[in-house]
């Protein structure tokens, strides 16, 4: 085992580069956990939360965020693996029940990164090969991961103290090196009673020496650090361009691109998926409005008729890609108001649609008042294409795109 | 005991009682939140899947560690062996670009071929995954290796010698 750690060391791998690429790793953990949270509770609100409709692009932004963060945590969680990964050989490898429940801890906090990242990439495109549902247990991986993240602070503080500042890394303090140093090559001498020699390993090991290091511990460092920055801005830069406009012209990894679908925006559920096509081209549609006992039912050319509003807002996916689009309808606010709804009600939005998770969500006051909110009936000029929700679907300010409820079919007043 | 400090050791000398008093509360809070937190998640674990997935995800953390620790990084290793070897002649700053370009182009390839395996299973709608990711993957690589070309021949130039390869490197 020490050998391994001999044969694996590095100039990178020390902890002043664990502490440089950890606290950046960290920082990209807490910012998916922040926005993945808000994500959380905008679709699941507890029953005291309100929530900023400005800026309108607020969603835009914080899963845009998320995703990108989760990204950047590929190159930034290997990068942080292969600094530490002599010290899967650490020997003895249990010194005791805190040393291993340590090394536990390590080991899911690796283990659960690795599948959170991955799951949330391959979210991004709607693929799903694991046999487990992709929500909840994101949602409760988010958490543990968080919880493993203190933890591990939590244990390493001395060392992350002692090597946050540029400069810590010196002879001071070799005990605390993940690479061993040469001098310990005695020592080891010492411990094992003979210099290796013999074995596959033996002769792996005398290859490796025979071969010179070319590289300057300095050289080393310098183009690790380059590596992990050109190698983080690249997978973000060719990705984020789905939601960030600036990088559109290079997007060429992103899932989604600006401008690809029906009337200039991209679609997540399609009328066949959603199995809507039949009632919301049927020619007897209406939109019922229900408030405290009173119903009216809406026809699209009654709703045509109602007095109309053009908006320019962003559907923003969770799957982290945005579109601006322009849409032109009734104002929610309006309809509430011909039913005199109080100001202080929230809305159940209904779909047209009989199953999935979203044909049935909630609509916050902060959002039925807003002078943004449309029941939409035309998006770019044209009317609403079925696939964006034809007949009538919501448009609000800072919501996520599964709660723009396509081919409505009820607004009820709670 | 040269490696992996478990961080629960005695402070080094010269460090007083009070600092490390306080550095050990600090520490034991944040182990202890971390365990709640840690308990919350599992608790939303078995609240919300059924206890007949859970298996498939202790499954998926196993081999993700597995894949990592037992594949992806002893290749790596070897090849960053190999490269040292094969890079004898040449100076250090070549291995760290050819090295550096190989790495980033790697970790491209994770982010992207996925896309291109999932766009084989014909995605949800034409709207997701409309790019041709292979055309994009093959550029990114051309252009990724005319750039590592351009900065290894400028570098081998700048330091023609090996063994003068690192001017005054050493002195940070």
């Amino acid at each position: 085992m020490y050998e391994a750690q001999r044969a694996l060391a590095s100039p990178v791998r020390n902890p002043r580069m664990a502490t440089v690429i950890g606290r950046l790793l960290g920082a990209a953990f807490l910012i998916c956990f922040g926005t993945g949270l808000y994500s959380h509770f905008l679709q699941e609100p507890l029953d005291w939360m309100r929530f900023p409709t400005r800026p309108e692009f607020l969603y835009q932004v914080t899963q845009g965020t998320h995703i990108i963060a989760g990204i950047a945590c590929f190159p930034l969680l290997l990068a942080k693996l292969y600094i530490v990964f002599p010290k899967l050989f650490a020997y003895p490898p249990v010194r005791g029940l805190v040393h291993f429940l340590e090394r536990a801890s390590i080991a899911l906090f690796v283990g659960a990164s690795l599948v959170q990242i991955t799951m949330g990439l391959l979210n991004t495109f709607q693929w799903y090969p694991w046999p487990f549902p992709f929500r909840q247990v994101h949602f409760a991986l988010g958490w543990a991961l968080i919880g493993l993240l203190v933890i591990h602070i939590g244990v390493k503080l001395p060392a992350i103290t002692r090597y946050w500042s540029k400069g810590s890394l010196d002879s001071d303090h070799p005990e605390d090196a993940v690479s061993v140093d040469r001098a310990s090559d005695a020592e080891a001498v010492r411990l094992w009673g003979s210099s290796r020699t013999g074995g596959v390993t033996g002769r792996v090991l005398d290859y490796i020496d025979a071969t010179p290091r070319t590289l300057t511990d300095s050289v080393s460092r310098r183009g690790f650090l380059t590596t992990v920055g050109v190698a983080t801005t690249a997978v973000v830069g060719l990705t984020a361009g789905q939601t960030f406009t600036p990088l559109n012209a290079v997007n060429l990894f992103g899932p989604r691109k600006k401008g690809v679908g029906q009337q200039g925006v991209p679609v997540n559920r399609t009328s066949e998926q959603a199995k809507v096509a039949d009632a919301a081209l049927a020619s007897g549609w209406t939109l019922t409005v229900a408030v405290a006992g009173t119903e009216r039912s809406f026809t699209r050319s009654e709703l045509l008729a109602l007095p109309q509003t053009e908006v320019q807002l962003p559907i923003a996916c969770v799957e982290g890609w945005s579109q601006m689009a322009h849409w032109r309808g009734v104002r929610l606010r309006d309809l509430a108001d011909l039913l005199s709804a109080d100001p202080d009600t929230s809305f159940r939005l209904i779909s047209l649609e009989e199953r999935g998770s979203f044909s049935k969500t909630q609509m916050g006051r902060e959002y039925v008042r807003d002078p943004l909110t449309l029941v939409a009936l035309e998006l770019n000029g044209e009317t609403l294409d079925l696939e964006h929700g034809y007949p009538a679907r919501m448009i609000a300010p800072g919501r996520p795109g599964v709660l723009q409820t396509k081919w409505l079919s009820r607004i009820e007043a709670i | 005991m040269t490696t992996s400090g478990t961080g629960l050791n005695p402070p080094p000398a010269g460090i007083s009682a009070s600092t490390s008093q306080r550095m050990r509360s600090i520490r034991l809070a944040l182990v202890g939140v971390g365990v709640l937190l840690l308990a919350w998640g599992a608790f939303v674990m078995f609240d919300s899947v059924r206890v007949s997935r859970i298996p498939g995800v202790a499954l998926w953390i196993a081999a993700a560690i597995v894949l990592h620790d037992a594949i992806l990084a002893p290749i790596v290793f070897a090849f960053g062996i190999a490269l040292r070897r094969a890079g004898r002649r040449v100076t250090g700053t070549v291995i760290a670009i050819v090295q550096g370009a190989i790495v980033v182009g790697s970790i491209v390839s994770l982010i992207a071929v996925p896309t291109l395996v999932a766009k084989n299973f014909a995605p949800a709608n034409p709207t997701v995954l409309p790019l041709n990711y292979g055309l994009n993957l093959a550029i990114f690589w051309l252009l990724l290796a005319l750039v590592t070309a351009g900065l290894s021949v400028w570098a081998f130039l700048r330091w023609r010698s090996p063994v003068e390869a690192v001017p005054d490197d050493s002195g940070r």
